[in-house]
């Protein structure tokens, strides 16, 4: 008997207007021992399945239909009481953020111990049944990790600590949401390697929710794609990721780039996946508003499941004709100047540890001796795990940090601790574009008065209708509607915030730009459309840029040249293709070995810590 | 333009607006809506009771006190008093406050310390404490009535304003702003004081009711406006000797301080819950 069966499981916002459904007539099958993972962009309704088991529902949703049961029992319809019993005992949960989901001002010790009390394993011997889970995870010496705070580690190391507590009970179904998506991907491809080891020696049963498809592919036993809410395609994960049914699996394969095989462009889903209210309004197929192979059945009816393999289900009226779905060519290789627009030699950053008035002080070497050069209309990337100093590195060539020592120069200028005419010809010559858009935009400005703030300052005043003209070529420029001149940035979604947050950058047409982690957090159709609008920029206005990214396949289909960065040192650099093609560093080895490639990996026995 | 004017719809904001607005009415219509000279004394009608007790007289609705003064006359006159303490004092100690919260939480470092420690300082001194000292350096008088205050409770600006600036200061815009070639004034002026706005007006609205308290305490203690001028201090400061056989002449000052503080306060509350930044923003979310 299947451990987890999932039948029809609808989960919906329901006013007294409307009912809204978020999850539609969900159905899996979870045997014990075997992973399923749940894929797809932000708003599929991947998230909910956890939380309906958790009831952990945000405010307005409930379950309108369905059964959920959880061996045998009815996990919607049952006591609280026995619910309780049954969940961080028999049903464990790996929450997104580990810093977040650990309480700060305790120690490990301390909640390892509560978590132990709640599964009836406390009581005398704690410590050392505590320290034994630890050590299962590959922790170091566990029982000095008791007495310290969750500040003290690593995201890895919370994040193993929250897998050690986990798995404390021998949990025989394991929720885990999003688990390595705030990891760098060296600390994923441990973590996700450690979860399939434990749940070896438990026997659990694993849900695995990503918006990773190759990660899912390569750990997953099963793999459902959602779409709206909807199951888009369920099957074996090999099959699921070589041979798709369903043109949604197919589109967002191809949406992200490789880090490996012949180069290619990236498939451009058009649009946004609709919203809840948009999806009670369709009458065919969700996805036929974005699919390339729509035609008017799709428009009108809506698929139902059907098995188009042993095992293998999809909900399309074209099964298997996604053959027909091919990425566009690899762009063009851009002309690159021979101008050095960025030269670093010897550029040093270290910050100031542990001061004391007697006995001197510590320094943290951020940055280590950097040289590198950026040439015109060169796209450069910056690669490296977090505490590389990557961001370090942004903020010193910006001028937010002063160098400790080196030299920098912006086309043949000295721009280090220089004079105010100096600091405003290197703020109109480079620009950074901020990770975080939420942060960088200000809630208070409209987009309008957002993109062309630079002109407020520096420079003639210009007259209403020259300001109205830029802010028009710069929403136009970066794809965005004129009519978003006049709304805040609240009412923009997470890419057209970036994009907001580019057109600012390149208001007064900047030589570089740095960009730090901008395509991270964003949905892979939403990627892929901002990577290429920076490639369709580069060639109408022809500006260099740093691009620092965690995510080795963006960096390989979008820059020319790479710096790897380790522990503050640049460890390896050179063309992309031949970085990526022939490592030759260690370090970029593990790095480029770690990231999903979508292919199972053979059955790892031992584990290297 | 809807949400622009969502605080309106606030039964707090429409209460404290409705007192306040009748306050000012009050004040600046003084001569017109008082029946009386309020300093005029009648010898011969002391301690009337008001109209609603036996023995009350139209002629003095809310009765005289041992003088023979119309109260309602001198409520309303006092009233001049106390507005102009509360908005001058208010708009004094929030200038000077917001000004030095700005330069701390933008500059941090040690800027941010100096400031910090002249604030701890200060609070250290209990505020009637410090404030009766500076009068009595200043000499009473309206003017140093609303220095003092200005001088005694800048710091509560000071110290809420400071974590909201430092908060906003952190945000990338405002990195990004310098980037573009904006002054620090600039910077202070068009990024970080739109986002802290909304915690001053509402601090400012609170602030006004603690100023009419601290001017009715000082004007108890005789420190505030001459004996010539009617304030609602005084009023309770005269009416002490009459407590048993004339209290109305004690309570009804003591109930337009009461009002008044609470119309701010109410006033102050609902456009905290409207404006504040944290709270929209998690509404929105």
């Amino acid at each position: 008997m299947a451990l987890l069966d999932v039948k029809q499981l609808t989960v919906s916002l329901t006013s007294k207007t409307s009912t809204l459904d978020a999850v539609s007539e969900l159905t899996f099958q979870l045997q014990p021992g075997k992973t399923v993972g749940l894929v797809g962009e932000s708003g599929a309704g991947k998230s909910m399945i956890g939380r309906t088991i958790a009831q952990l529902l945000p405010p307005g949703f409930a379950v309108t239909g369905g059964e959920l049961l959880f061996d045998g029992e009815d996990l919607v319809g049952m006591a609280p009481e026995r619910r309780r019993s049954l969940l961080g005992r028999d049903i464990a949960f790996i929450p997104q953020e580990p810093l977040s989901a650990l309480n700060p001002v305790l120690t490990i010790g301390q909640q390892f111990r509560e978590h132990l009390e709640h599964i009836g394993k406390g009581g005398a011997g704690w410590k050392d049944r505590a320290a034994a889970e630890l050590e299962a995870v590959h922790l170091h010496e566990p029982r000095a990790l008791l007495n310290r705070y969750p500040h003290q580690l690593s995201g890895g190391m919370c994040q193993r600590v929250l897998i050690a507590m986990a798995f404390a009970s021998r949990p025989r179904l394991l929720i885990a949401d999003e688990p390595t998506t705030a990891l760098d991907v060296s600390v994923q491809a441990r973590i996700v390697r450690l979860i399939g080891e434990m749940q070896k020696r438990d026997g659990t049963a694993v849900i695995f929710i990503t918006h990773d498809l190759r990660l899912a592919a390569e750990i997953c036993d099963d793999v459902i794609v959602l779409y709206a809410g909807r199951q888009a395609e369920y099957g074996p994960a090999e099959v699921l990721f070589r041979d798709p049914a369903h043109p949604y699996t197919r589109c967002l394969e191809l949406a992200v780039p490789d880090v490996t095989g012949d180069p290619r462009g990236l498939y451009l889903l058009p649009e946004r996946m609709p919203g809840l209210k948009a999806i009670a309004d369709l009458k065919g197929c969700r996805f036929a508003t974005r699919c390339p192979l729509a035609d008017d059945t799709c428009h009108t009816q809506e698929p139902g499941l059907a098995e188009v393999a042993p095992g293998h289900v999809s909900a399309c009226w074209k099964s298997f004709a996604t053959e027909g779905i091919t990425p566009p060519p690899a762009p063009a290789v851009a002309a690159r100047g021979s101008e050095k627009i960025l030269e670093a030699r010897g550029l040093s950053k270290s910050f100031v540890t542990n001061w004391r008035l007697f006995g001197g002080a510590s320094h943290f070497h951020a940055l280590k001796a950097a040289d590198f050069i950026v040439r015109d209309a060169e796209f450069v990337g910056v690669v490296g795990e977090s505490g590389s100093g990557k961001s370090t590195l942004a903020r010193t060539l910006i001028g937010l940090e002063t160098p400790t020592s080196g030299t920098l120069q912006l086309l043949g200028r000295d721009i280090i601790g220089t004079d105010g005419g100096t600091r405003d010809w290197r703020q109109k010559q480079m620009q950074i574009v901020f990770q975080d858009p939420q942060s960088a935009l200000n809630p208070r400005r409209k987009v309008g008065s957002i993109v062309a703030q630079a002109l407020e300052v520096g420079g003639p005043r210009l007259t209403a209708e020259a300001l109205e003209v830029r802010i028009r070529d710069l929403l136009s420029d970066t794809g965005l509607s004129q009519e978003m001149a006049a709304r805040y940035p609240s009412q923009l979604s997470g890419g057209q915030k970036q994009r907001v947050n580019i057109a600012r950058a390149l208001c007064r047409l900047p030589r570089l730009l740095i960009a730090d982690e901008i395509a991270s957090g964003l949905d892979v159709s939403v990627q892929a459309q901002l990577l290429n609008l920076l490639l369709r920029l580069r060639e109408e206005l022809g500006f260099s840029m740093l691009f620092i990214s965690h995510d080795l396949a963006v960096v390989r289909y979008l820059c020319d040249r790479v710096l790897v960065m380790s522990k503050g040192e640049i460890v390896e650099h050179g063309e992309t293709e031949v970085v990526f093609s022939d490592p030759q560093h260690p370090y970029t080895r593990s790095l480029l070995a770690a990231v999903p490639k979508g292919v199972r990996a053979p059955q790892v026995e031992e584990l290297s810590a | 333009m809807a949400q622009r004017f969502n605080w309106l719809r606030s039964g707090r904001v429409i209460t404290g607006l409705v007192i306040v607005t009748g306050l000012v009415l009050c004040a600046v219509f003084a001569p017109l809506l008082a029946p009386n000279d309020p300093t005029e004394q009648d010898i011969l009608a002391i301690l009337v009771p008001p109209v609603w007790l036996p023995g009350g007289d139209w002629a003095f609705p809310f009765g005289t006190d041992s003088l023979g003064r119309c109260v309602l006359s001198r409520l309303i006159f006092g009233s001049r008093i106390a507005l102009t303490v509360a908005v001058c004092g208010a708009l004094g100690a929030m200038v000077l406050g917001s000004i030095l919260a700005h330069i701390a939480g933008y500059f941090g470092g040690w800027v941010d310390w100096v400031i910090g420690r002249v604030v701890e300082i200060w609070l250290s001194f209990p505020p009637v404490i410090l404030s009766l000292i500076l009068m009595v350096g200043l000499g009473a008088g309206l003017q140093n009535v609303i220095l003092a205050i200005i001088l005694v409770d800048w710091t509560r600006f000071c110290r809420v304003l400071r974590s909201d600036v430092m908060v906003v200061a952190q945000r990338d815009y405002v990195a990004a702003a310098r980037l573009l070639g904006f002054s620090h004034w600039r910077t202070i002026t068009r990024e970080i004081l739109p986002a802290t706005l909304p915690l001053l007006i509402t601090l400012m609205s609170l602030e006004m009711g603690v100023a009419v308290v601290v001017e009715a305490i000082l004007s108890f203690v005789g420190m505030s406006v001459g004996a010539e001028i009617p304030a609602w201090g005084q009023m309770i400061a005269d009416a002490r000797a009459d407590i048993y056989s004339a209290p109305w002449v004690l309570v009804l000052p003591i109930l337009a301080i009461f009002v008044t503080v609470f119309g701010f306060n109410i006033l102050g509350d609902g456009l905290r819950r409207t404006l504040d930044t944290r709270l929209t923003q998690t509404e929105r979310a």
